[in-house]
């Protein structure tokens, strides 16, 4: 009796986690059902160093797309984190290149990430400027100032301690994983648990109905905008230690990546819904699409063509699913 | 009364956003023509319009899209797609030339019409949509290049569309644009759609109320800015000479900034024609004059973020201040009363 009760507890606990996070497995079963075509038809994909160096380079844009989905559930989008992403790049370059201890130098990029995202945040949350725009506008800012700067040179004769923080590259991909797999868990609690997170949602849902219950939404745009620039400063850091050098095209194309990542994990456009779980999932999907080809001998060219196909089809399957709901 | 006052005060508003524009472009022409070799000739005036054109073909289409409330961020990619399938059409396929065009169009309104259907028969965002179809088109011209193919050689007959001029100086391409305007400024501002558009923009379920067909006004939006691209991208494979995949990259970026700077709201409802037009003018004055003056062309790049975001917030601080004294009016009349 008592355990007939329990499991039909547990089923319907289970059915109503499926129903509400629909998409977050359908993704998660798109993957799994890549990888499995992937296991049969070629089993050299899962070598070690193959999955090694997806997940490190899967990584910053699990970092980005985190912060973007931030933003994207406080209902704002944010486009200059690509230019973020390589301000921060060089100038953790150029400080290591000048001497400055590796940490110190890792903690200063990551700052100049937080004050470009503090920066968007003051126009947006300050003045209430349409977000889309000022990123815009910062995106190509950043972009052009650093090519003005740099003229499109190249970082180079970096100390030994750069690449890979100086573990070798085994100890340092596991660094890089290990700080990201912390830090994703973290987010994904505090999303959930903390109330900071709570007010990105209430936010996102229902701006006026959130100020009524006593959030100060321009606060939490704010914040959102910092944290985004944050976390992209660490991808930035976490990115720039994999190479020798650092290339001062780095980022071009990777908030529109972040975006697409976000959204194919579910995270919908008009605010207030979405997990961490579905992004990870999109991000890990995405990021398969390209050695996926290349071990089933198919022509690399169609990746993006591809990735375009699985975004319309995420996101058709989602209004698909709510116009049959209305009816 | 109170209607008319209101709506007499928004178009004086607007006029002053627009006169304020124009004055900026009279600026950066004043010094440019001081700064800049070769600047202020009749010819110059001619090349910033011939290099201008494409990004402007895009923008003036963009415009409606903006009105509606929604915007097109596979227009580039669609005019890398069309070049390169016109390319492969003319080459591969061995059509001539007029039926290349004309097929090349077609395909403009039917990616637009892919981006059409799932805007409005799924209700989902534009911006979503257009994302998807922005790496969707650009991977199916990388894809059919193996990103490295090139068509080049094409007939002279077809290249004057690009390269030629006509009677001593005026650029071949000018009068297809200029027509491209006019058609578009007579939709937008002389006609019903046009108005429907902008009350899409404002409220689409207010439009939908008053009889407004608002899935079909989406599409028709959508579907035009297929074509429109399709049709950069002749123009912009006749002027270079040459279809290559990674054709019109980031086009979509200057033709949105163009269209915001020319007065538009992002959000919907507002904004005209000649401001876009006069925000695309002021964007190729900039970068040409800065070329011809001898500076960095990144410069033009960081002075149209910042023209752009002082633009902004000087509205917005406006709108604020005049908000903040509305507040204050009112509250005199009720201690006078």
């Amino acid at each position: 009796m008592a355990g007939e009760q329990v499991s039909s507890f547990v089923f319907r606990h289970s059915r109503r986690h499926l129903t509400r996070h629909f998409r977050e497995w359908s993704v998660a079963l798109a993957l799994g059902l890549l990888l499995l075509m992937l296991a049969v038809l070629a089993a050299g994909f899962f070598q070690r160093n193959q999955l090694l160096s997806i997940c490190s380079t899967a990584v910053p844009v699990l970092l980005v797309a985190c912060g973007i989905a931030l933003v994207i559930i406080s209902r704002q989008i944010d486009i200059s984190v690509g230019s973020q992403f390589a301000v921060c790049s060089v100038l953790l370059g150029l400080l290591v290149q000048a001497h400055w201890p590796m940490p110190l130098a890792g903690l200063a990029a990551i700052i100049a990430g937080a004050f470009c995202g503090a920066f968007n945040g003051a126009l947006i949350a300050g003045l209430g400027l349409p977000s889309i725009v000022v990123t815009l506008a910062t995106m190509v800012t950043w972009r052009e100032g650093l090519r003005w700067w740099r003229q499109g040179e190249f970082v180079r004769d970096l100390p030994e301690s750069f690449q890979w923080f100086g573990l070798g590259q085994a100890g340092g991909q596991t660094a890089v994983l290990a700080t990201t797999v912390a830090l994703f868990l973290l987010l994904v609690f505090g999303m959930k648990h903390i109330s900071a997170g709570r007010f990105v949602y209430a936010v996102g849902s229902d701006t006026e109905a959130a100020r009524l219950a006593g959030i100060r939404p321009p606060l939490v745009t704010f914040g959102v905008f910092v944290v985004t620039g944050t976390l992209t400063g660490l991808a930035a850091l976490l990115n720039a230690v994999r190479f020798a050098d650092v290339d001062p095209r780095t980022g071009t194309g990777l908030e529109l990546q972040a975006i697409a990542a976000a959204v194919v994990g579910g995270v919908a456009i008009s605010g207030g819904r979405g997990n961490l779980w579905g992004v990870l999932a999109g991000v890990l999907l995405l990021a398969c699409i390209a050695p996926a080809l290349v071990f089933l001998k198919l022509p690399p060219q169609w990746e993006k063509a591809l990735q375009g196909c699985i975004i319309l089809l995420a996101v058709a399957a989602d209004g698909w699913r709510s116009v049959r709901r209305k009816h | 009364m109170n209607t008319n006052e209101h709506g007499s005060s928004k178009w004086q508003a607007f006029r002053r956003f627009e006169t304020l524009l124009a004055f900026v472009l009279l600026l950066e022409i004043l010094i440019f023509s001081k700064t800049g070799v070769n600047f202020a000739t009749r010819g110059n005036m001619f090349e910033v319009l011939r290099l201008s054109t494409e990004i402007g073909l895009l923008a003036l289409v963009m415009t409606p899209i903006i009105l509606t409330g929604g915007i097109d961020l596979s227009v580039g990619s669609m005019l890398g797609l069309c070049a390169v399938l016109f390319g492969k059409m003319w080459r591969d396929a061995g059509l001539p030339i007029p039926l290349a065009l004309a097929c090349t169009l077609v395909i403009g309104a039917a990616g637009g019409g892919l981006n059409a259907l799932l805007i409005t028969r799924l209700n989902l965002p534009p911006l979503i949509v257009t994302l998807g179809s922005f790496s969707l088109f650009r991977g199916l011209a990388e894809a059919l290049t193996r990103g490295v193919d090139n068509f080049t050689n094409f007939p002279k007959t077809y290249l004057f569309l690009g390269q030629g001029y006509l009677f001593g100086g005026v650029p071949a391409q000018l009068p297809v644009f200029a027509l491209v305007v006019i058609g578009v400024w007579l939709l937008v501002h002389r006609t019903i759609l046009g108005r429907s558009f902008r009350a899409l923009g404002f409220s689409a379920e207010g439009a939908r109320y008053a009889g407004i067909p608002v899935k079909k006004r989406l599409a028709q939006v959508y579907i035009l800015s297929g074509i429109i691209s399709a049709l950069a991208a002749l123009i912009y494979v006749a002027r270079v000479g040459q279809a290559k995949s990674d054709a019109g990259t980031g086009y979509e970026l200057l033709a949105i900034t163009a269209v915001v700077l020319g007065g538009a709201s992002i959000f919907g409802g507002t904004g005209t024609i000649h401001g876009t037009l006069l925000g695309v003018l002021v964007l190729a004055v900039l970068k040409i004059g800065l070329t011809l003056s001898d500076q960095p062309s990144e410069l033009a790049g960081i002075l149209t973020g910042g023209l752009l975001l002082a633009v902004l917030a000087s509205e917005a601080l406006l709108k604020k201040l005049s908000a903040r004294r509305a507040r204050a009016s009112q509250a005199s009349v009720r201690v006078l009363t």
